[in-house]
């Protein structure tokens, strides 16, 4: 495995022989373990592990859990490194959920390249559970669209107005899995012991961009400061870093400040969260305005092609900025750029519309002082006044 | 102002409220699961539907207000909730307040909606099939203007109208879906072939 992996906590990322065996636990107390524990999805969304698996459980309908190690994201490594470092967590909360929810359907849904070592894996468990390639592609990993994906018709978002929870599927991502199966071994006081009181735990974050090794997996607790995650990834280039996008391509960005607490109470005032743990550092002579333009281009083209927002909204909002990015300036430029940010927001089957928006207003306002300059004509970050 | 303002506004608004409620009435039949309509696209449909029971229902007001200080009709705020109560012809007065109380119904919960969720709200949106004929009623037997021909022509357009709506509503046609438009999912998201079990 390339990926280069360091922590601040060692947990997952240290692989899984030193491990015991799992304990017998029945399902009421595997559920009761990950509300104690206070686990969260570490895929993006961040929901409470024990409500889902409390929903699934509760639906009196035959269970169906699957396993998500889709990372469509280009700057997500994460799952990859977890995959190389630690299958056997992955595959022992798998079973670990299919107990709790009372499902006999189990499945693993990640890239074609990881089926086959999961495939003599699993052989050699002895378990049964059906493997699913999923399509190297943004929004392959969706919630909506692994389901569609596993059950034969394609990884497309679809409308939820019922629940996945609801119709007695589980998808977790497989770090969440990983977590759970430590948990189960030893219990939720010592998961608590990393993290904050109200986040606790650790992540996995991808650390990237204008650091010495981009593409770094670190492990950290909720809270970690912002520079031991880039201290982690060999610090930052001789270059320096005038911002941070935390969260990934539909989070948002935040100043480069080393001693900000990586955390969602802490990144609430600049809109952002810590997602799945994919972290850029923005060189200081590259245009915030530019990268954010090329990543919303980017995010344009990786829509599924079903619904309006993203068809027609995200390449117009993605060429609008484009302009203010190259300072093609007319009447309204900034306005226009929130206005179709907000026009799109909600009304796709998936949220990939609204996070593509929130990255784009999330742009607007962290370099506030680059747009009035763009509109003068002038670029702040190529002029080195950062 | 006279009284002969305010009854000739109370009449006015009266009928115009019912043509308006017709409309709706005929709209809501119409619709379904946003459907296409009357030759309106499906937004449309659901558009003109709220904003005519949107203003139907200030129509609806004002002939409630003329007529609680008309004093021919000496209608009291008891009379617009309670109904056959009122001094004046009270079958037929009371029918109004009963289709009043109803439509009430129907416009606070489609204002609650999204609080309320869409099963509760659909059910008390059905009380539309019962306020509108009782309404319809209270027209043609409480108004002065009964027996007038014009009246009974704008009454019957009404009921031909919407028992137009509900004959094509369950007619055979009307069960189909239109064919959902033709949508270009990134091949890169298609079904993919590789899908194995691991055995036991």
């Amino acid at each position: 495995m390339s990926t280069m992996t360091a922590g601040v906590e060692q947990r997952l990322l240290i692989g899984d022989a030193a491990h015991g065996p799992l304990p017998a636990l029945t399902g009421a107390e595997i559920i009761s373990m990950a509300r104690d524990a206070g686990i969260t999805g570490r895929g993006g969304a961040g929901f409470p592990m024990w409500r889902k698996l409390t929903a699934v459980a509760g639906t009196g309908r035959p269970a169906v859990v699957i396993a998500n190690a889709a990372e469509g994201e280009p700057a997500a490594g994460k799952d990859k490194a977890l995959l190389a470092a630690a299958p056997n967590l992955i595959l022992d909360g798998l079973q670990l959920v299919a107990r709790a929810t009372g499902a006999t359907s189990v499945h693993f849904y990640g890239p074609a390249a990881a089926l086959g070592p999961i495939r003599a894996l699993v052989r050699q468990r002895g378990e049964a559970v059906e493997l699913h390639a999923a399509p190297d592609a943004f929004v392959s990993g969706e919630e909506s669209a692994v389901v569609g994906a596993v059950s034969g018709r394609g990884a497309v978002p679809t409308d939820k107005r019922i629940r996945i929870t609801e119709s007695g599927v589980l998808v977790q991502n497989v770090e969440t899995l990983a977590h759970l199966a430590l948990i189960a071994r030893y219990g939720p006081n010592w998961f608590r012991s990393a993290g904050t009181a109200d986040e606790p735990g650790t992540f996995l974050a991808t650390v990237s961009g204008a650091v010495n090794r981009p593409g770094t997996v670190v492990e950290a607790g909720y809270g970690v400061p912002l520079g031991d995650l880039i201290a982690a990834a060999g610090g930052v280039t001789a270059a320096g870093i005038q911002a941070v996008l935390i969260g990934g391509y539909h989070g948002g960005w935040v100043p480069a400040d080393a001693s900000l607490p990586v955390s969602r109470a802490a990144l609430t005032p600049y809109r952002a969260a810590p997602g799945a743990g994919v972290i850029i550092a923005l060189p200081a002579t590259s245009c915030g305005l530019t990268e954010t333009a090329r990543i919303a281009n980017y995010l344009a083209a990786e829509v599924a092609g079903q619904c309006g927002p993203c068809v027609n909204g995200l390449p117009r909002m993605a060429e609008t900025l484009a302009d203010l990015a190259r300072r093609r300036n007319r009447q309204g430029l900034p306005a226009e750029v929130e206005r179709l940010a907000r026009l799109v927001s909600g009304r796709g089957a998936c949220r990939h519309p609204d996070g593509t928006a929130r990255l784009v207003l999330s742009a607007m306002r962290a370099f506030e002082a680059d747009v009035t300059a763009h509109l003068a004509g002038r670029c702040l970050a190529l002029e080195g006044s950062w | 102002m006279s009284d002969d303002v305010l009854w000739y506004f109370a009449r006015g608004s009266g009928v115009v409220s019912l043509v308006l409620l017709t409309v709706v009435v005929a709209l809501g039949v119409g619709s379904r699961s946003g459907r296409a309509a009357f030759g309106l696209p499906r937004f449309a449909v659901s558009l003109l539907h709220r904003n005519a029971a949107l203003l139907s229902v200030l129509f609806l007001a004002g002939h409630v207000i003329a007529l609680l200080f008309d004093s021919y009709a000496n209608l009291d705020l008891l009379d617009v909730v309670v109904p056959f109560v009122g001094s004046y012809s009270p079958f037929w007065q009371g029918l109004g307040t009963v289709a009043l109380d109803l439509l009430a119904a129907i416009v606070i919960t489609s204002l609650l909606r999204h609080r309320l969720g869409a099963r509760t709200w659909r059910i008390v949106h059905w009380l539309a099939y019962l306020s509108w004929p009782i309404a319809l009623m209270h027209g043609l037997g409480a108004g002065s203007d009964n027996g007038t021909w014009w009246l009974w022509a704008i009454s019957i357009g009404c009921a031909v109208l919407v028992g137009a709506a509900v004959v094509w509503r369950t007619s055979a046609s009307f069960g189909r879906f239109p064919d959902r438009s033709e949508r270009r999912i990134s091949p890169r998201l298609r079904p993919l072939t590789v899908s194995t079990k691991g055995n036991r």
